[in-house]
């Protein structure tokens, strides 16, 4: 991708600042390729991807802090951490969906949050607190870009993993949960198997973004990872395009220019992300991918776009069991009256 | 007579202390069109239900050949051999039908995640393969040309019949399936009956059919059975369960004298 290759040598022009943007992009490309997998392919409406990424920072964080780990080993600690407490919230995924998981994994992102205010002999609390600095010392790099250069591979590296999963069963059966989960599982499709294998990979994303984050600001706080930050993922992946890898390739780095934008002009970014994102909704639900699928020729990804009347067709599965499931006349077209007076003759 | 593919034994389940079924056993011969036919409210799609693993009955047992059922989550059911499509249409929308058919392969594929991740030589050579297996399907029903239209870009009735193909991709032994003729027009349904035939006979699979168009029933099934609040009350050739006083009763209600029976029944719909 020519996006890559521009942000890999993206450093070596501008001052720090726009090293420090350009790696931010690279984190938010990582979190939400990470939540697409999630929500754009397999469907699951899940709000605790900036908890996942606060996870991946904090336990980052607090395992060199608290027991002098090495930055790689913390890191893969903190990776691993926020993976299995991503795959943990795949439980509730499996009676709930829609916008009963949302509200379930919002309430464990709040607790993650409160946890990281309250207590505070672990977390040091509403302040946060500072990481001992990184060394890559056999390299002949600073801790910042030391940290670009482990962003730029860990979101190259999940590019591809995220759009070669894709391009197989395992997206499509991602994608058939998300269209219809009875009929997924007539298919032979196991649920439990692909709504946590969705959950373990977003949160494997988050968890890496997080463990970066930590290294990039030298500096770990709760505020970083509140309400405002998932919606900036979620706002992500919706410019992007849900259910593509390379929108939210775009809508990552779309996001991150324009919350620097917004800081820039002393902008509410409240108001102007809810502005950009209603536009989107109702112009462009598609995200942006859409546009050069249109206008560009030879855009070859193969899309798992969210289908327009995608509200009224996931199968609910319960009414269809239920004891009203018998009524056939409650399914859609005037079936039966013609064909009653064909078979009269 | 055949062997038995699929055997119903005493099933009872009830939604809230309604009975939807009541102590229900069928035996389904295999290789032969079933029909199931009764009123509004009879049981059929939760029998269909109980049968795919999609509710749990309270008693009885359903067998496929020798393997228990009962207890199983559709997706294991599914694994043995038995699919089911539903009363409306459950193509996946944002896919191509193309990929709609290769997820019916979805068991097929013995690709892991780290497998799809590296795009291993095994995962290409089985992704073409199950390529060219869903594309074969698709010339079945005579809808190769459709491939690569999104699932949601056809009409309902074009869907219904990829449907049919989805769940055949994956050799069952048993489809189940509810109002295939639902919303179909009277030529479509007339090839939806040769579409039946065919199956039956050149693929030896088991269909288990709920349908409200009579004629689609009566005419193609070898055997039809008739529930009615949650009850079987009659199971037969098509023509016996015609002039069953019983079915003719159970539609109509008490109505005088049995010189209309036939003819009603001819009749006989939701």
């Amino acid at each position: 991708m020519v996006l890559f290759a521009l942000l890999l040598v993206a450093p070596a022009f501008g001052n720090q600042y726009h090293a420090f943007v350009a790696n931010l992009i690279l984190l938010y490309i990582i979190l939400s390729m990470g939540l697409n997998l999630l929500i754009g392919y397999a469907g699951q409406l899940a709000l605790s991807n900036a908890a996942m990424y606060g996870i991946g920072a904090y336990a980052t964080g607090l395992m060199m802090v608290h027991f002098g780990w090495p930055y790689w080993a913390a890191a893969a600690f903190g990776v691993l951490f926020a993976m299995v407490s991503g795959t943990l919230l795949a439980l509730p995924a499996l009676r709930l969906s829609g916008i009963y998981l949302a509200l379930a994994t919002l309430a464990f992102a709040q607790t993650t949050f409160w946890v990281m205010t309250h207590w505070t002999q672990v977390t040091f609390g509403a302040g946060g607190f500072v990481p001992p600095p990184l060394d890559f010392s056999p390299l002949p790099l600073t801790q910042s870009e030391g940290i670009y250069y482990l962003s730029w591979i860990a979101a190259v590296l999940l590019y591809l993993v995220a759009k070669r999963t894709m391009e197989s069963p395992i997206g499509r059966a991602f994608v058939a949960i998300r269209d219809g989960e009875v009929a997924a599982q007539a298919l032979g499709i196991d649920l439990l198997r692909y709504k946590a294998l969705a959950f373990a990979m977003s949160g494997f994303y988050a968890g890496v973004a997080g463990a970066l984050y930590s290294g990039l600001l030298g500096f770990v706080g709760p505020e970083s990872f509140d309400l405002l930050q998932m919606v900036l993922h979620k706002g992500a992946v919706v410019l992007g395009g849900m259910g593509s890898v390379v929108g939210s390739v775009l809508g990552g780095v779309l996001l991150t220019v324009l919350v620097e934008l917004t800081k820039e002009m002393k902008f509410s970014i409240e108001i102007a992300f809810g502005g950009l994102l209603i536009v989107f909704v109702l112009f462009q639900p598609q995200g942006i991918v859409m546009l050069f699928k249109k206008w560009l020729p030879g855009w070859v990804e193969r899309l798992h776009y969210l289908p327009r009347d995608m509200q009224q067709q996931p199968a609910e599965s319960e009414p269809k069991i239920g004891p009203g499931s018998s009524v056939p006349g409650s399914g859609p077209g005037p079936h039966t009256k013609p064909t009653a007076v064909e078979g009269d003759d | 007579m055949s062997s038995i593919a699929l055997s119903v034994r005493g099933v009872g389940i009830a939604f809230g202390g309604v009975a939807a079924l009541e102590d229900v056993s069928i035996d389904f011969p295999s290789g032969e069109i079933i029909g199931i036919i009764g009123p509004n409210g009879a049981g059929k799609t939760t029998l269909l239900n109980v049968i795919s693993g999609m509710a749990v009955p309270d008693s009885g047992e359903v067998h496929l050949g020798e393997q228990r059922l009962t207890g199983l989550k559709p997706n294991r059911i599914a694994a043995l051999g038995l699919r089911r499509t539903f009363q409306s249409s459950q193509l996946f929308a944002g896919m191509s039908v193309l990929e709609n058919m290769m997820t019916g392969l979805h068991l097929r594929s013995t690709t892991g995640i780290f497998g799809a991740i590296i795009g291993t030589a095994r995962m290409r050579a089985e992704e073409a393969e199950m390529r060219e297996r869903a594309l074969e399907a698709l010339d079945f029903v005579g809808f190769r040309h459709f491939a690569d239209r999104p699932g949601d870009a056809l009409s309902f009735g074009q869907q219904r019949i990829i449907e049919i193909a989805r769940t055949l991709i994956y050799e069952p032994k048993v489809v189940l399936l509810d109002e295939p003729a639902v919303g179909l027009s009277v030529n479509r349904v007339a090839e939806l009956d040769a579409l039946l035939r065919q199956i039956r006979d050149e693929r030896g699979v088991t269909l288990i059919m709920i349908e409200h168009v009579i004629r689609l029933v009566m005419g193609v099934s070898d055997r039809v059975v008739v529930l009615n609040s949650g009850r079987k009350i009659a199971e037969g050739l098509p023509d016996e369960v015609r002039n069953d006083a019983t079915v003719v009763e159970a539609y109509l209600g008490h109505q005088g004298g049995n010189e209309e029976g036939h003819q009603s029944a001819g009749q006989v719909d939701a």
